[in-house]
């Protein structure tokens, strides 16, 4: 084996399939709010890497031969949205918490009919 | 037209309207703002409309100024060449002496209602009724044409309804004031055919006085309405003596109208039974106001009365004094003594004015009016302090406990009486009024006399009732006054009336002597200066010698005799121990049938209830029957069927249409029903469905991407 595996898409699309079996699962299991967050937040990044390994393995020029960068500027803005969200769903816990005493999301049942 | 007459015109058009506007006031604010003193307002009212007749009465007989018209455009007749209908005043001297009567009378009763209906429920509404009744007769006194009189006829009428009515709570005065209204209506429906052959043969001349050419200066009529239309008839080749059908046909219905307000021979039923009204009510009825007002139009209709319409109104106001006078007879009931001797005195002036002797008929009206008004109010005195008993068998020796209104009642016998000094020109009011009035009827029974022997009636039934009169009224004095009390409780607790009572009755039996003997120079001045020219040469003899200073020596010892004093002796002393002697010489087979025919008036109520009553019953009640079943039958079958549509229509609406809407609700329940288990609020799980959906869709997007391939 002395041709060094090249790392090629299937190795990134291994991992984030990875992340978001690991997002999903920390969603389906934590009822800790911020657990939750976290996995959305793995959830996320899964699709960043996606986006940055395909734009990189599966079109990685225009048809006039310029270098394409479409997945990673979106890959970027991924980031930056999870940011915002997590600054949103922070406020929000802590709001929450002021009122519960506590940031488990089966308390939350105030809007049940 | 002249300052003065201007002056004397606004001053009674002012009496005139003076109780309407008080009547209004009193009616629509008068409880809340014045309260009790709505009366006196009222009563204050009147006394100003008197104080402004009688202003402009003695401007009148200072400047004699004739007669003054006017006329206000108030209808315009373009059918009658661009002409109007016109709304206005006449004022000649009746009107002046009647209007001077009427306010004067009227203040009085005012004021005597004060006292009398104290305590009453509608207290106030009475003066408003009252104001307003007397605003109606004085229109009537000072109406320029037949249809303003009319207006005011029919609204004496309504008044009057009102008037008697007042105690509506009761039975009896229900039915009075129906039967008094109804009565009128037919007296009316000749008076409106009789307006109708006028105005069918005379069309705009007769609406028009200033169309009969009679004008001055400024365009203003000159002529009065019956004047105007005998110079139209006169001008179309005809005369009063030489008058065609239709003027007499005119003449007759249009007096229906006053026997129907002056209770005359075949309508007087009314008037007895108005006695139901509260007693101030009968005193202005009988005396003022509308029985008045027949013989006031009759008066005015003088004009175009020919031969034939004279000979029937003498003869229906001879036929009713003597017919009244009887049942006054007989009666024990005190007001109805009166109503009926009203009735009879009413036949004197009608009789009066049917045999030419106007100006005594129609100052007979006056005198009348202040003698029969305080009789009235004495009554009601005496009823007042019986405790509303008007039988008279139970009165007997209220004279020591009511002197002041025995003695009102006494001079007011006398004036009804035509008492006077045996064999000497000096009497009471009625004396010279009654006087006259017989004298008339003299000539005419010997201008007739060639028509017959039944032509002396015309004579000798007024002199025979005359003394009738004073029998009957001599008899109520002495069953109310002299003698015993017959009902010591009655008597014990008898009191005489408060001085809003006894003032008017002494003003009005004041009246009772004085308006002839030293007033009447200028009251006759007034009535015979209206006069119109003599109907014809046959009656041209009556009427002079009714005006000449002569009339007395004409019949001397008829009624100036001794004869007055007779029967008022034998009245006071048949009946002064009560009902013992009459009641015997009652009981004497012959007299004892007269008696009963009279005590039942002659049986015309039951003749009219047989004849007239209960015809109209029956036909109502067939036409009622018809009504019933059959307009209304028809009218209950369209609501039926309307209420059948409308019934299907319910049923749609509520099934079908509200089915959709209930459905489309019942749909959307249960598909939320079913779905609100989704929501279960648990993050995790919306975790699980979303991935597991998500995959899902994944792997199906993939099977059926490979399977295209």
């Amino acid at each position: 084996m002395s041709s060094v595996t090249t790392i090629g898409l299937t190795h990134f699309v291994i991992v984030s399939f990875f992340l978001v079996a690991a997002g999903i699962a920390t969603m389906l299991t934590k009822r800790n709010a911020i657990g939750i967050l976290i996995g959305v937040e793995l959830v996320l990044n899964a699709a960043g890497v996606n986006f940055v390994a395909f734009n990189r393995f599966a079109w990685p020029a225009s048809a006039s031969g310029q270098i394409a960068i479409d997945g990673t500027m979106f890959a970027i803005f991924v980031v930056v949205l999870a940011a915002a969200e997590a600054a949103v769903a922070l406020a929000i816990f802590l709001n929450f918490y002021n009122n519960f005493s506590t940031i488990d999301v089966e308390k939350a049942t105030q809007l049940k009919g | 037209m002249t300052p003065t007459q201007q002056l004397i015109r606004d001053l009674f058009v002012t009496a005139t309207l003076l109780p309407l506007a008080s009547s209004l006031i009193v009616l629509f604010i008068g409880k809340r703002v014045m309260g009790k003193g709505a009366a006196w307002f009222a009563t204050a009212a009147m006394g100003c409309g008197f104080a402004c007749s009688v202003y402009g009465l003695r401007l009148w007989l200072e400047h004699a100024p004739g007669t003054i018209l006017w006329n206000v455009p108030w209808i315009p007749l373009p059918a009658f060449g661009g002409g109007w209908l016109y709304l206005g005043a006449m004022i000649d001297g009746l009107t002046v002496a009647m209007m001077v009567m009427v306010t004067g009378v009227a203040t009085l009763v005012h004021l005597y209602s004060i006292g009398y209906m104290k305590g009453d429920a509608r207290f106030e509404r009475f003066f408003a009724y009252l104001s307003l009744f007397t605003f109606s007769m004085l229109g009537i006194v000072i109406s320029n044409s037949i249809m303003q009189l009319f207006v005011f006829w029919e609204l004496v009428g309504l008044t009057s309804y009102l008037l008697i009515g007042f105690w509506f709570e009761k039975r009896a005065p229900q039915l009075a004031c129906k039967k008094a209204f109804v009565m009128n209506r037919v007296g009316d429906m000749g008076f409106l055919i009789g307006f109708g052959i006028l105005f069918y043969k005379l069309g705009g001349r007769l609406l028009l006085p200033a169309a009969a050419g009679a004008v001055d200066a400024e365009g203003h009529a000159v002529v009065t309405m019956f004047d105007a239309i005998r110079s139209v008839i006169e001008a179309d080749g005809y005369s009063i003596t030489n008058p065609p059908m239709w003027l007499t046909a005119a003449g007759i219905g249009l007096f229906f109208g006053a026997i129907g307000k002056s209770a005359q021979f075949p309508l007087h039923t009314w008037l007895p039974d108005a006695m139901e009204g509260p007693t101030p009510v009968s005193s202005i009825v009988h005396s003022a106001t509308m029985v008045a007002a027949g013989v006031y139009l009759t008066g005015r209709l003088y004009p175009i009365l020919t031969p034939g319409a004279h000979l029937f109104i003498a003869t229906i106001g001879l036929v009713t004094l003597v017919m009244a006078a009887c049942m006054a007879l007989v009666m024990t009931d005190i007001k109805r003594v009166l109503a009926y001797s009203t009735i009879s005195q009413l036949g004197y002036m009608i009789l009066g004015l049917g045999t030419g002797a106007y100006a005594y008929a129609l100052f007979h009206l006056i005198t009348h009016a202040f003698f029969k008004c305080c009789l009235f109010q004495c009554s009601g005195s005496v009823i007042n302090a019986a405790h509303h008993q008007q039988d008279m068998r139970y009165y007997g020796g209220l004279g020591k406990k009511l002197p002041v209104t025995a003695l009102c009642y006494f001079v007011c016998t006398l004036a009804i009486a035509g008492a006077s000094i045996p064999y000497s020109n000096l009497g009471i009011s009625g004396f010279y009024s009654k006087d006259g009035i017989i004298a008339g009827t003299i000539n005419y029974g010997h201008a007739m006399a060639a028509f017959g022997p039944y032509a002396k009636l015309f004579y000798w039934g007024p002199l025979a009732v005359a003394y009738l009169t004073v029998f009957y009224m001599a008899r109520s004095f002495a069953l109310t006054f002299l003698g015993k009390p017959r009902d010591q409780h009655l008597h014990d607790h008898a009191r005489e009336a408060p001085w809003t009572m006894v003032l008017p009755q002494v003003c009005l039996a004041a009246m009772a002597i004085l308006s002839a003997p030293f007033i009447m120079p200028f009251w006759l001045d007034l009535i015979v200066g209206s006069e119109p020219a003599a109907a014809a040469g046959w009656l041209q003899r009556a009427t002079d010698l009714a005006h000449g200073p002569a009339m007395h020596d004409t019949h001397a010892g008829l009624l100036q005799g001794v004869g007055w004093i007779i029967a008022l002796v034998a009245g006071v002393a048949i009946y002064q121990p009560g009902m013992a002697i009459s009641s015997k010489v009652a009981a004497v087979p012959g007299i004892k049938q007269l008696y009963t025919w009279a005590y039942n008036k002659f049986y015309f109520d039951a003749l009219y209830d047989v004849f007239t009553v209960s015809l109209v019953k029956t036909v109502s009640r067939i036409v009622g029957t018809i009504d019933k079943y059959i307009v209304d039958g028809m009218v209950n079958l369209a609501g039926w069927t309307g209420r059948f549509g409308a019934f299907l229509t319910g049923v749609f609406d509520s099934q079908v249409v509200d089915g959709a809407v209930n459905g489309a609700a019942n749909v959307a329940a249960s598909g939320g029903q079913l779905l609100r288990g989704t929501q279960m609020g648990r993050v995790r799980a919306y975790v699980l469905f979303l991935f597991v959906s998500a995959t899902v869709v994944t792997l199906m997007v993939i099977t059926v991407t490979l399977a295209a391939r």
